[in-house]
């Protein structure tokens, strides 16, 4: 009861959507190049690195329409149709969907960080490449996901881990800025010598649940911080290693993509995939936002995909309890999600401690997020436990 | 505020003017030594720490951490048993050292418990000043500004109307807003935002409930799993249960006595052959007479009287008669289980004492017979003549029966039920192989196996869980108040009215204790409202009555 053809369809779609991603990401890095940023945070591009950004941009909505368009054709290809997400292909695949999509809206559109969407496009690539790997050939499915709560539970799942996604590519660019920062403050030898930054998160923190006593409510001195220090912009990449930018992220990838799947070739090139992110992103640290812009991106992503997060691990236990006759049995699907959750509530926490906002908070959303890639790769490869079906 | 929280340098310097206060003990050189009660109450402060929270919240994930990688016993006990056995895993040494430590049940342990307990110890502690303060911002009204000019989201308006029409007119602009408001003297002061601690305390409070709903699900709870072959029936009492879980204060007669009759199951496939549905046709039974026709499926639950009865596992279940002589020793539908990683074969055991019933001298004891079922339902041979299945479907059921006979295979011993002592019998004869209505002598004839028909049979969970509600209303807080306090946030807007002879000068000023770009951008609106609203006195008038 399949429609070979339409499956057929899909898959190519999928392809396209793959090599259009890829096109735009280039044209996004190019963009960025041509970007800079002034102290206020914002930003102006030259007229070339406009122009490519816009075909970049074209690109990546082309491509968001055709991956909507291999998405639907596997839901059709089934009969009856079906949802699209009750694998890890389709799940894989529709987390780059989504994340593409929220990043052309919410990141580009509403919040103005356009350049940065080069960051989005490629991790989004990395998850269609895995998707690529999970590749299963369109089907019905088994009885146990066979439930309205696998519209509810998964999908939710699913559109907020492609928020973290974005999420996680903020936190893990401020981190970077920052260190840049505050490392050229610091070799710049100005009074600027201790945390530069951090000050400047501080001050502009959304805040979190608990807020200063109201009390403390008095305006504060609007002063521009150190970042009119930094001498030239090129400073900020000559204080970052050159070698531990494509290293890091090899390393880890490789060495993830070879626990996991056990495939060589695979690992060498997501490794290689991820080393090219990692040098993309040191020669892009002067022209990306200021750190506070990027931390302050972070939580909003963040404080986004958190609740509907929340509404999935609780649609979750509400599924088991009528598929499986209990909400929670510490399955480790379950475990996984909760832990995600746990780290993520820690995150938001964080940021409104003191002594923990700024970069230690961004290390636990870092943390959180390998942790939401464990849950989802990892739990479902590795681990048996009643969420196996839904492997591969 | 006690003396000791003074900083230590203070004991260490005698006090000069020696008369802070007749209480005051004479100064001692000897540095303060903190009593138990101020340990405690130390201990406390800390405990109720935003930091300490975040570092029991690490600890706790890293628990789940461990519970993710290492196998656990109440999800799969057969892993764990191969893991303590060292044939999976890092050795049975480590085993032995997980099991110290209850790594094989992590949220059983007594350290999981403890750590979630003083989580919510750290929690209670860290709520309870909070919602008091809550209780008494909500109470309390909207307190007035000074230095208006100092705050950095601040505006003037000049506008032709009196200094009283013009803060109505403000007032206007800010309840329309939803502002809290009360205007003291020359003066409007309004506040809102209160959603943002309000839904934090929700979300926090909410734990607690879902907390309770699932400690009353445990203790006042049941569950247990019956399997049933088609047309045979068990009452909702604790020995029908194959596994029977109750909680700790589920009592024998809390369960409902009511009978469930299993009248059909069916599977049905795909092409492909995974299953696409299962379907167990029920019929409930009360005092013998029949109340309700279901259909339980996965995902489809029936409840009936608080209990919860859900489809779990299936089989195939041959009926299988022997007979000796004119005496039938065996009639039952054998439940089948699937075996491992061989395709579509179904294996079991029948078991049976011969001289059972038979009352001779010596004390009724025959041989003991047992049957090892294979049960192929699509049979057909491979080429080098192995039989296997080429389906699940049913379509050419092949049943294959080695007799067993011993004095004692271990039917009065406790030995799973799926298996008994082969060492102790031998089997006899060739298997018999038969199709649906064949039958076949074995033991030389001393014995007729017969396989009338092949049925299912259908595997329950019924379960009690009170405290759903509880659950479902913890759940929808956790998500009602998760929502305002990561959204919402705390501001307050002040108008000043300065009269002079023509006109009314207006300061308006605000300020928010959260996301404060949002807040400057609602400012600049409420700016540009009041501006219009002030601008003249008949619109001013239209704007806040309509």
């Amino acid at each position: 009861m399949v429609n070979a053809e339409l499956a057929q369809t899909s898959n190519t779609l999928f392809h396209a959507a793959f090599l259009l991603y890829i096109a735009a990401m280039i044209a996004y890095f190019f963009r960025l190049a041509f970007t800079r940023v002034t102290a206020e945070g914002g930003s102006a591009g030259t007229a070339v690195g406009r122009r490519v950004g816009y075909a970049g941009t074209a690109l990546a909505v082309v491509g968001v329409v055709v991956h909507a368009g291999s998405v639907l054709a596997r839901a059709f290809a089934v009969i009856p149709p079906r949802v699209p997400w009750a694998n890890m292909y389709e799940y894989s695949s529709l987390l780059a969907l989504a994340a593409v999509a929220v990043g052309l809206i919410v990141v580009q559109r509403r919040l103005g960080y356009g350049h940065l969407m080069g960051f989005v496009l490629a991790l989004a690539v990395l998850s269609m490449t895995s998707a690529l790997l999970l590749f299963t050939e369109a089907g019905p499915v088994v009885p146990a996901l066979d439930s309205y709560w696998i519209k509810i539970h998964t999908s939710s799942a699913m559109l907020s881990s492609s928020i973290f996604m974005i999420g996680f590519a903020a936190t893990a660019l401020y981190l970077v800025k920052d260190i840049a920062e505050r490392r050229v403050a610091e070799r710049s030898g100005s009074r600027f010598g201790a945390s530069t930054v951090g000050a400047a998160s501080v001050r502009s923190a959304p805040g979190g649940l608990e807020g200063p006593p109201v009390a403390d409510l008095e305006s504060e001195p609007e002063t521009r911080d150190s970042r009119d220090v930094i001498a030239s912009p090129l400073a900020q990449r000559a204080v970052l290693s050159p070698v531990l930018f494509p290293v890091v992220p090899f390393v880890a990838v490789a060495a993830f993509t070879l626990a996991v799947w056990r495939a060589p070739i695979a690992a060498l090139a997501a490794g290689s995939v991820a080393a090219l992110l990692g040098t993309v992103t040191w020669y892009a640290v002067p022209h990306l936002p200021p750190a506070t812009s990027l931390d302050n991106l972070a939580y909003r992503t963040v404080a986004f995909a958190f609740p509907i997060w929340t509404f999935a691990v609780i649609a979750g236990a509400i599924w088991a309890e009528e598929a499986w006759g209990r909400y929670w049995g510490w399955d480790p699907k379950e475990t996984g999600s909760f832990f995600t959750w746990v780290l993520y509530a820690s995150y938001l926490h964080a940021r409104s401690t003191h002594g923990w906002r700024g970069r230690r908070a961004a290390w636990i959303g870092v943390i959180a997020f390998v942790a939401l890639m464990i849950t989802y790769y990892a739990v479902n490869l590795w681990v048996v436990g009643l969420h196996s079906y839904a492997g591969v | 505020v006690t003396v000791h929280e003074a900083p230590p340098t203070h004991t260490a310097t005698t006090d000069p003017s020696g008369d802070r206060g007749p209480a005051r003990p004479q100064a001692s050189r000897l540095p303060d030594i903190p009593g138990p009660g101020e340990t405690a109450l130390t201990l406390w402060r800390r405990l109720r720490r935003m930091s300490t929270a975040l570092v029991l919240l690490f600890a706790l994930a890293a628990a789940s951490v461990v519970a993710t990688f290492v196998p656990q016993e109440p999800v799969i006990r057969s892993t764990v048993a191969d893991w303590r056995a060292g044939e999976a895993g890092p050795g049975a040494g480590w085993a032995r050292a997980f099991d110290a430590l209850g790594l094989f049940d992590v949220y059983g342990s007594w350290w999981f418990t403890l750590l979630t307990a003083t989580l919510l110890v750290s929690l209670t502690g860290c709520l309870i000043p909070r919602w008091r303060a809550f209780a008494r911002n909500v109470r309390g009204r909207p307190p007035t500004g000074r230095n208006l000019d100092w705050l950095t989201n601040h505006t003037v308006v000049t506008t032709p109307l009196g200094a009283g029409e013009a803060l109505t007119a403000v007032d206007g602009v800010l309840a329309r807003r939803r502002f809290r408001r009360r205007r003291v003297g020359a003066q409007v002061a309004a506040e809102r935002g209160h959603w943002r601690e309000g839904g934090s305390l929700v979300f926090h409070t909410s734990f607690y409930l879902i907390l309770l709903g699932a400690v009353l699900g445990q203790t006042f709870g049941f569950r247990g799993h019956i399997n049933l072959a088609e047309g045979s029936a068990f009452a909702d009492t604790r020995i029908a249960y194959d596994l029977a879980q109750p909680g700790r204060w589920w009592n024998l007669d809390d369960h409902r006595g009511f009978v469930v009759r299993l009248d059909a199951f069916a599977v049905s496939f795909y092409d492909d052959f995974t299953p696409s549905d299962f379907v167990s046709t029920i019929t409930i039974l009360e005092g013998g007479q029949p109340v309700r026709a279901e259909e339980v499926r996965v995902n489809h639950p029936v409840r009936h009287q608080g209990m919860v009865i859900y489809q779990a596992r299936w089989g195939m279940a041959p009926r299988v008669v022997l007979r000796a002589g004119d005496r039938v020793i065996f009639d039952e539908p054998l439940m089948l289980s699937l075996a491992e990683g061989r395709g579509w074969i179904w294996t079991g055991v029948g078991k049976v004492a011969v001289g059972g019933g038979g009352g001779d001298g010596e004390g009724g004891r025959g041989p003991q017979v047992a049957l090892d079922v294979v049960l192929l339902p699509d049979a057909a041979l491979t080429e080098d003549g192995m039989p296997f299945s080429r389906s699940p479907e049913p379509k050419n059921p092949r049943l294959i029966a080695d007799l067993w006979v011993g004095e004692d295979l271990g039917l009065d011993r406790p030995v799973p039920a799926s298996q008994f002592d082969r060492d102790a019998g031998q089997v006899v004869g060739p298997p018999a192989i038969l199709a649906p209505g064949e039958s076949v002598g074995m033991a030389n004839g001393a014995l007729l196996l017969e396989f009338p028909d092949l049925q299912t049979w259908s595997g329950f969970q019924v379960s009690h869980a009170p405290g759903r509600w509880l659950l479902v209303l913890g759940g929808t807080l956790l998500l009602a108040g998760l929502i305002p306090s990561l959204y919402s946030y705390r501001r307050r807007i002040w108008a000043e009215a300065h009269p002079d002879a023509t006109s009314t000068r207006l300061v308006l000023a605000g300020v928010a204790l959260q996301r404060k770009e949002a807040f400057a951008e609602e400012f600049t609106g409420v700016a540009a409202a009041v501006e219009a609203a002030v601008a003249h006195p008949v619109l001013d008038n239209q704007e806040t009555h309509g």
